[in-house]
């Protein structure tokens, strides 16, 4: 299995770094010396230091014997460029695009149909601003995400002192909320992540995170103490593409919005572009600036500029100032441990993100997705149950399930089944799992999948 | 630095050497000669050490990430440790009398120089001259390289091994994953080897022979189980067989691989290899012309002797066909300069490299183009490949440090007691993996008689050269010891 990646930046890097680890035989092509070096001392991949979009650099890679190429830079024209001679080149291989620009939108279609055929166009941000807004609606909610094509989702939530559920133990649960009551899938403590049993208790200062319908999603967030208050107000620091698109929907919901740019041509562009959007020039960590425009009574705070380290000041200032609700753009995934010290919880990151959806999407099998949280120590894993594992067509008390991983629910015809000791999981259900990094592969050899690519 | 980390590498590296002294011991059974019991005695003692450390060192969580400063350590380390069990064969047998021979001829075996304290070889057991072959033939290729090739256990941090103890003046990978890459070399390299062995069985050489010889081609190393060398067996076709499969070993082995791959003029494509080939041809010709009616009488001959003692020296094998110290002057000293020249980075020969001699040469360029043209920006290319900066800086410093140590280790030498002409000689042929030197040490003398503080010197001179400096030479800088 050979992968080619052009674009040695945060996406490629981490992808490269994913695959490496499983074996993948990798060459990483970038024009930047300094990412290049970066990445062939730290991973056993190959590397190229040239332009991608060159076809004799992708004859001298051996496109011609590689089975996907990714296109993750940067740049839309190179990344399309590149696609388009890796297709006159060598046909069969599987392209997957990285495409930023949402002008581009209206022809992803006929990418695929006609030349260069790609397979896949991924464009984080849409995605992002998508998780922006679900975010902004749950003032708890540090990360959301959908299973079964949105019918379920995964939400993680920090726990107050006075959630009603706070010192319950999960047992307890069921005689009190029946059948509403939540799928915890994972108690996160003191940088600790906990698979929970039965007996384990929640404490206040936990963060829980749990599955639900989406329908429920409102009452189950009640059970937790969390009621969704539509927001009112926003402010953006950052009229970027993701602040551009953000501002527009929120436009749309009628949400008085207020972006912040420092670049004066930008602020021209945007507010040509928005109607009811305030568009503010100035630096987005200004604090006089914030006292002016009343930062303190926005519901939320979302700072997505293109600085990681301007985005986590501003959202503490804006802490500071009275805003419980921020959200933080961060890139660099060398940050994410640091980020639970500074309060900072609310957090995106379109190049993840884009790694995660294109890992994913190549993924191969009866995985449906594999979504890693909190710095990649725990997955929650949707699969489809084969007839030919173990685990199906028998009680689940029967089952040794690997110590550190849990089955969270099983959705049959798009139903969710809560598990219980006598429950039986049918051939052809989905199932969600959760499972610690040490009892991923314990648990694909259960589930007789492999975490595998085409 | 992880200490144990370190250790549980070095202790399965020995295991690995334990075992692989079971070669050896075969042969000792099939000749039936006396040296059985001191293989015996050093496969229980290597492969307690190597156990002894993988089990102290068991606890530690392996992390697959080694820095760069682990892996030097690591590899130095064990390099040294290697050098050190590798002994004990030589150490039990009676021939050797000391540790510190016997330290000497290991260390020269492992790094592929083939400098000797043997008086008599062809006196001692063949399972001892099997050893000695066997231990060049590892140490040639890597044996890093080599448990990276077929033992999986290192992932990740391997890299930093494999750029330790394969430090390449411009970083080469011939396939995405190192393990692959290491198969594809140490497959080339064995395959060579076989066909080497073939050739020399053609030409009437006997399967033990031949097999010693290969083995000691192909790394470059030099030692040989005759007394006189390759002069033993006085054949013009010996003479070329083994002087074309010294170019060979010489050449880089991604060119090898590329050639197999269809490519046919993959030699003749890359620069380095064009320098290397039209150098020994030069000095093959200047050498002929020099000793042709001085030494030989006939052309042929003239440059059969020259072209082989040219090749042997430049890749840093050490063969000896003929006593150059009879050559003229200028025989010589364009010898002594090929010593530091060395093969092509990317094989198994030592001293500076041809590579870091072209970079040093156009870097020189680049800087008299400046005085001419100062506003000019001007790039260090090879095969059309721009040298970046940082590189330029380390080749740079790795030639400079290259003489540095040949003039500290020269005058260490010399005070020692032992005349210039084989301090310089021996020095040089010691850090350039070479074999023989000039003075005492010459094609015909062994190292035997130097004082043994001076074989401790030159045993240390032989690791700085097959590790190419840096990894060794590290561990000797205080500021990589402060915390």
């Amino acid at each position: 299995m050979k992968i080619i990646i052009i674009g040695a930046g945060e996406v490629g890097y981490n992808i490269a770094s994913r695959l490496a680890s499983e074996n993948k035989r990798v060459i990483v092509i970038d024009k930047d010396q300094d990412a290049i070096r970066h990445l062939s001392e730290s991973l056993d991949i190959q590397v190229i230091t040239a332009s991608g979009s060159n076809p004799k650099v992708l004859i001298d890679a051996g496109i011609k014997e590689t089975d996907i190429l990714l296109a993750v830079t940067d740049s839309d024209e190179t990344n399309l460029v590149a696609c388009l001679m890796a297709n006159l080149i060598s046909p069969t291989t599987k392209k997957l695009v990285r495409l930023r620009n949402n002008d581009f939108y209206p022809y992803h279609n006929r990418f695929k149909k006609e030349n260069p055929h790609i397979d896949t166009i991924i464009n984080p941000e849409t995605e992002v601003v998508n998780t922006i807004r679900k975010l902004m609606d749950v003032p708890g909610a540090i990360d959301v995400g959908d299973f079964a094509d949105g019918q379920v989702k995964y939400i993680g939530i920090r726990l107050d002192s006075y959630s009603p559920v706070a010192g319950m133990r999960l047992i307890d649960f069921s005689p009190k909320f029946g059948d509403d009551r939540p799928l915890i899938a994972a108690i996160i403590r003191d940088d600790e992540v906990i698979v929970p049993r039965g007996n384990n208790k929640i404490e206040s200062g936990d963060l829980l995170y749990f599955v639900c319908e989406t329908q429920k999603l409102e009452q189950t967030l009640k059970l937790f103490g969390i009621i969704i208050q539509p927001i009112q107000s926003a402010l953006i620091i950052g009229g970027g593409r993701i602040g551009e698109r953000l501002a527009k929907i929120l436009e749309k919901d009628s949400i008085k919005t207020k972006i912040i740019e420092s670049d004066l041509d930008r602020c021209h562009y945007l507010s040509e572009q928005m109607d009811k959007t305030v568009v503010l020039h100035g630096d987005g960590s200004d604090q006089k600036l914030f006292l002016e425009e009343n930062v303190g009574q926005s519901d939320v705070v979302v700072s997505i500029t293109d600085d990681d380290e301007t985005n986590i000041l501003v959202s503490l200032l804006a802490k500071n100032l009275g805003v419980q609700n921020t959200i933080t753009r961060i890139e660099k995934s060398s940050y994410f441990p640091l980020l639970a010290t500074i309060g900072i919880e609310k957090v995106v990151s379109p190049r993840l993100s884009a790694v995660s959806s294109i890992l994913q999407d190549i993924r191969k099998g009866k995985v449906l997705s594999d979504i890693s949280i909190f710095g990649e120590r725990g997955e929650f894993i949707e699969a489809i149950a084969l007839e030919t594992s173990d685990i199906t067509d028998r009680p689940l008390k029967k089952l040794h399930f690997p110590k550190g991983a849990i089955l969270v629910c099983i959705i049959r015809d798009g139903q969710i089944i809560i598990p219980s000791g006598d429950s039986v999981i049918k051939p052809g259900d989905r199932i969600i799992l959760f499972a610690l990094k040490q009892a991923v592969k314990k648990l694909e050899k259960l589930l007789t999948v492999k975490l595998d690519y085409f | 630095m992880r200490w144990q980390f370190v250790a549980s590498i070095i202790g399965i590296l020995l295991v690995f050497l334990g075992l692989s002294m079971v070669a050896p011991l075969l042969v000792s059974l099939y000749y039936q000669d006396p040296s059985r019991d001191c293989f015996i005695r050093s496969i229980g003692i290597t492969m307690l050490a190597g156990l002894v450390l993988i089990i102290l060192s068991r606890k530690q969580s392996r992390d697959d990430y080694i820095n760069q400063k682990e892996g030097m350590t690591t590899v130095a380390l064990a390099w040294t440790a290697i050098g050190i069990f590798g002994a004990l064969p030589f150490y039990f047998c009676p021939e050797f009398t000391n540790f510190t021979d016997a330290f000497f001829e290991s260390v020269s075996g492992f790094t592929t120089t083939g400098s000797s304290v043997m008086t008599n070889i062809e006196g001692t057991t063949k399972s001892l001259l099997f050893w000695r072959s066997l231990i060049q033939w590892l140490g040639g290729m890597g044996i890093i390289v080599l448990s990276l090739a077929i033992l999986p256990f290192l992932g990740v941090g391997g890299i930093q091994l494999y750029k330790a103890e394969v430090p390449s003046p411009v970083p080469d990978k011939l396939t995405p994953r190192l393990s692959d890459s290491a198969k594809i070399l140490w497959v080339l390299y064995a395959v060579i080897t076989l066909v080497e062995i073939i050739f020399l069985l053609g030409g009437g050489m006997s399967l033990f022979e031949s097999t010693c010889h290969a083995f000691t081609t192909m790394p470059t190393g030099g030692f040989s189980p005759k007394n006189a060398s390759i002069a033993h067996y006085n054949s013009a076709y010996f003479d070329y067989v083994i002087a074309i499969f010294m170019i060979l070993a010489g050449i880089n082995f991604s060119l090898h691989y590329q050639l197999l791959r269809g490519e046919t003029l993959a030699f003749w494509k890359d620069t380095e290899c064009r320098f290397f080939l039209g150098l020994t041809l030069g000095i093959t010709l200047l050498v002929t012309w020099d000793i042709y009616g001085s030494v030989y009488t006939s052309f042929k001959e003239a440059f059969r002797f020259a072209s082989f003692q040219v090749t042997s020296i430049i890749t840093t094998t050490g063969f000896a066909t003929a006593d150059y110290e009879k050559f003229p002057g200028l025989s010589q000293v364009l010898l002594f300069i090929a010593m530091f020249i060395g093969a092509s980075a990317g094989s198994t020969g030592g001293g500076m490299k041809c590579a870091r001699i072209i970079v040093c040469f156009k870097y020189c360029y680049r800087e008299l183009f400046k005085i001419i043209h100062p506003r000019s920006i001007r790039h260090v290319k090879i095969n059309n490949m721009v040298i970046p900066d940082e590189v330029l800086r380390s080749i740079m410093g790795f030639l400079a440090l290259y003489i540095a140590l040949f003039i500290l280790s020269s005058i260490l030498l010399a005070c020692m007691g032992v005349d210039m002409m084989t301090s310089f000689g021996a020095v040089a042929a010691c850090i350039g993996n070479i074999g023989p030197g000039f003075g005492t040490v010459g094609p015909t003398e062994n190292f035997a008689h130097l004082p043994v503080m001076g074989k401790w010197l030159l045993a240390w001179c032989m690791l700085l050269g097959r590790l190419e400096i840096y990894t060794v030479i590290i561990l000797f800088v205080p500021e990589f010891w402060k915390k």
